[in-house]
């Protein structure tokens, strides 16, 4: 750590940390409810429905803070100056805790927007934009000042204003159902294949150049190919999404093709990982940070990457559209290009926050291989339940509950896998928040 | 390469992108008013989609695809189960759902939102959406149908129980829906002539029954779920 504003990151890490640990608990009621009867009296208290927004909104609100956090985090030292104001960014992340612990108790109250990841209350919505705005201001009132623009931190701010754009259109009522989900995806997918690969790009970037010392020109060219080949493909792959909400046919055409393309800048990335790891010119300290990116990389390749090419063809798409094969997708891409990310700075600047310079990796190591591990094989058996989904109730036409009856093995696999996941979860989250130099070695 | 070649990549191909995808967003726009039928999107229909959010029935079930994958995909419910069928899950899950292993919560649906979402489900049932999904393609399972037929050589009948949706509330052999009975040893209780009577109108045998009338089965389709019915004793 080099400046003294950087600490003010540890805080959104810790909540980031804290809120993801919720989120996986809500995520193991769900897989319990798909595997065992859950009793109608509770059903009729606190329903799947319930759940499962708090599980989704957890999720969306531990990243962002992980984003966040990690701006705070990084701004400083490309900027080479303190952040404009310490009270607004502490004001920010009270703001938007509160609105998130609001926000889930509401739930469930029955105080929704009923929309799927996007429940907030629109009143609720309001005083997530200000803190995006009080947020976007302090981090660019920093740059503004310093007067040192690199492209990390550009694209870092790029991706943010994107991010915080987009959500307005999550805001409106919209009248027709076809128009609602066609905006809800300029949000999700937007986010989650535009606006937020920004942000994890230039994250991704200024971690590799700290930690290989590679060369910055060299890294900053290479994360401009590949924003732009994210955004060339992510912006019309937007149409994998409007096969069949009632939108022209010609977003069969062009979902398809720019979709089948999205994989490459996450390869590039990939790639682009492995060779700056060959050339390095610093000496490996902590592995098991060096372990997380490489991870990163690679589930990133395969969730997002080889599972999402898979699903949005459209001839597959049109069997495979909303049944569990859409959950694996989500959950692997989720866990290899956000959770991972997150997880990597985590390793990486907490120690140095905490003037930590070598880490005792032993227990982060544990975590790593749980979570890493378990999440692969959920995502399998997610999968394998999604394809006989697929072909039960889509092929055979044998009916919603009668494909359910066949997936049920797979789901109580899931939930054992979540368990599992959960531990690894456990164990970091401990790791991280009391952290432990290494014991010398002779 | 070099970092300018690299930067102008990037500009390229961001706006290239975003050139193309807001004018096929204008186009979608206008088209979109014909493919979901605008004209029929009353204020009915509108208070019926508040109703949908309200009580976030799209975090257990999809529509359009979209949403949680706990419960059926509601795009075509009614033409699926009937707006009797909806009324009675609805109104009444414990009841509906008394010997599903899955639940669905009392929402306490008055019944003019009831009405509302009703107007909302068949407005959303005829969008034009490219024959999604599936398992409610006319089209698609009588083609899976025959091709049961041909390939396993199961009876006819079976291949119309198994593909018109009777599964969806009846089960064999464990296998099926838990809304309506188990019809493992039907044909102990009535002949061919009584089921196939019965399922054209089971109201006119029992005024109490839940079961829809079929009316999307042809003659010989009755008759060959019936004969298959029947034999199983």
């Amino acid at each position: 750590m080099e400046y003294r504003s950087q600490k003010i990151a540890y805080w959104y890490f810790a909540m980031a940390l804290l809120l993801f640990t919720l989120q996986v608990v809500m995520g193991l009621w769900l897989a319990y409810s798909y595997s065992f009867t859950v009793p109608q009296w509770i059903v009729d208290k606190f329903s799947f429905a319930t759940a499962r927004a708090m599980h989704t909104n957890l999720l969306v609100l531990w990243m962002l803070l992980g984003f966040m956090g990690g701006t705070y985090y990084i701004v400083p030292e490309e900027t080479k100056s303190e952040i404009f104001s310490m009270k607004l960014a502490w004001f920010q992340l009270v703001a938007l805790v509160t609105t998130g612990v609001v926000a889930l108790v509401g739930f469930i109250f029955g105080w929704t927007q009923g929309r799927p990841l996007l429940e907030i209350p629109t009143t609720l919505d309001f005083v997530v934009v200000v803190g995006a705005l009080v947020f976007l201001f302090n981090v660019g009132m920093t740059m503004f000042l310093a007067k040192r623009w690199t492209v990390i931190q550009g694209t870092l701010l790029g991706g943010l204003l994107f991010l915080a754009l987009l959500y307005l259109f999550g805001i409106p009522f919209y009248r027709n159902e076809v128009i609602d989900w066609y905006y809800w995806w300029w949000v999700i997918h937007l986010w989650v294949e535009g606006a937020w690969e920004l942000v994890t790009a230039a994250i991704f970037a200024f971690v590799l150049m700290k930690l290989t010392g590679v060369d910055r020109q060299v890294v900053e060219k290479w994360l401009y190919v590949e924003i732009g080949l994210f955004l060339f493909t992510g912006i019309v792959g937007t149409g994998h999404h409007y096969y069949w909400i009632g939108a022209p046919k010609y977003w069969l055409w062009f979902g398809g093709i720019f979709s089948a393309l999205e994989p490459l800048p996450i390869l590039l990335m990939l790639i682009d990982t492995m060779n700056h790891v060959k050339q390095r010119h610093e000496a490996i300290k902590n592995p098991l940070t060096w372990t997380i990116a490489i991870g990163c990389a690679v589930m990133h390749m395969i969730g997002a990457g080889v599972w999402g090419f898979m699903h949005t063809l459209p001839q597959i798409n049109y069997y495979t559209h909303g049944s569990q094969v859409t959950v694996s997708h989500g959950h692997l891409a989720f866990f290899g290009a956000y959770a991972l990310l997150n997880i990597m700075v985590f390793y990486y600047a907490i120690p140095k926050i905490k003037g930590i310079e070598v880490y005792d990796p032993s227990r982060g190591k544990v975590a790593f291989w749980t979570m890493t591990t378990a999440m692969m094989l959920m995502g399998l058996s997610f999968g394998i339940a999604g394809v006989l989904q697929s072909y039960i109730e889509r092929v055979l036409g044998m009916g919603y509950m009668a494909a359910q009856s066949y997936m049920r093995l797979w789901m109580e696999v899931t939930f054992f896998l979540g368990i599992c996941f959960f531990i690894g979860v456990l164990i970091m989250v401990s790791d991280l928040l009391f952290l432990r130099p290494a014991r010398k070695t002779a | 390469m070099t970092k300018k070649i690299a930067f102008w990549i990037f500009v390229i191909g961001t706006v290239s992108s975003a050139i193309l995808f807001l004018g096929l967003t204008w186009d979608t726009h206008h088209q979109v008013e014909a493919l979901s039928h605008v004209d029929k999107l009353s204020d009915k229909v509108v208070e019926g989609k508040r109703m949908f959010e309200k009580y976030n029935c799209n975090d257990c079930h999809t529509i359009l695809g979209f949403g949680a994958y706990y419960a059926p995909d509601l795009t075509k419910v009614i033409r699926r189960i009937g707006e009797d069928g909806f009324r009675f899950r609805v109104k009444d899950p414990a009841k509906a759902f008394a010997a599903s292993w899955r639940k669905m919560p009392n929402l306490n649906v008055s019944d003019a939102e009831m009405d509302n979402l009703i107007a909302f489900f068949t407005w959303v049932g005829n969008i034009d959406n490219g024959d999604w999904p599936p398992q409610d393609s006319k089209q698609r399972l009588s083609r899976s149908e025959e091709r049961m037929v041909a390939g396993v050589g199961v009876s006819p009948g079976a291949a119309v129980f198994q593909t018109r949706g009777c599964m969806n509330c009846h089960s064999l052999h464990g296998t099926g829906g838990t809304f309506g009975p188990a019809l493992d040893m039907i044909g102990r209780t009535l002949n061919k002539e009584q089921i196939e009577h019965y399922i054209r109108n089971p109201k006119a045998v029992n005024p109490k029954a839940v079961m829809p009338p079929q009316t999307t089965l042809s003659d010989k389709e009755f008759e060959e779920v019936a004969g298959f019915l029947a034999q199983l004793k």
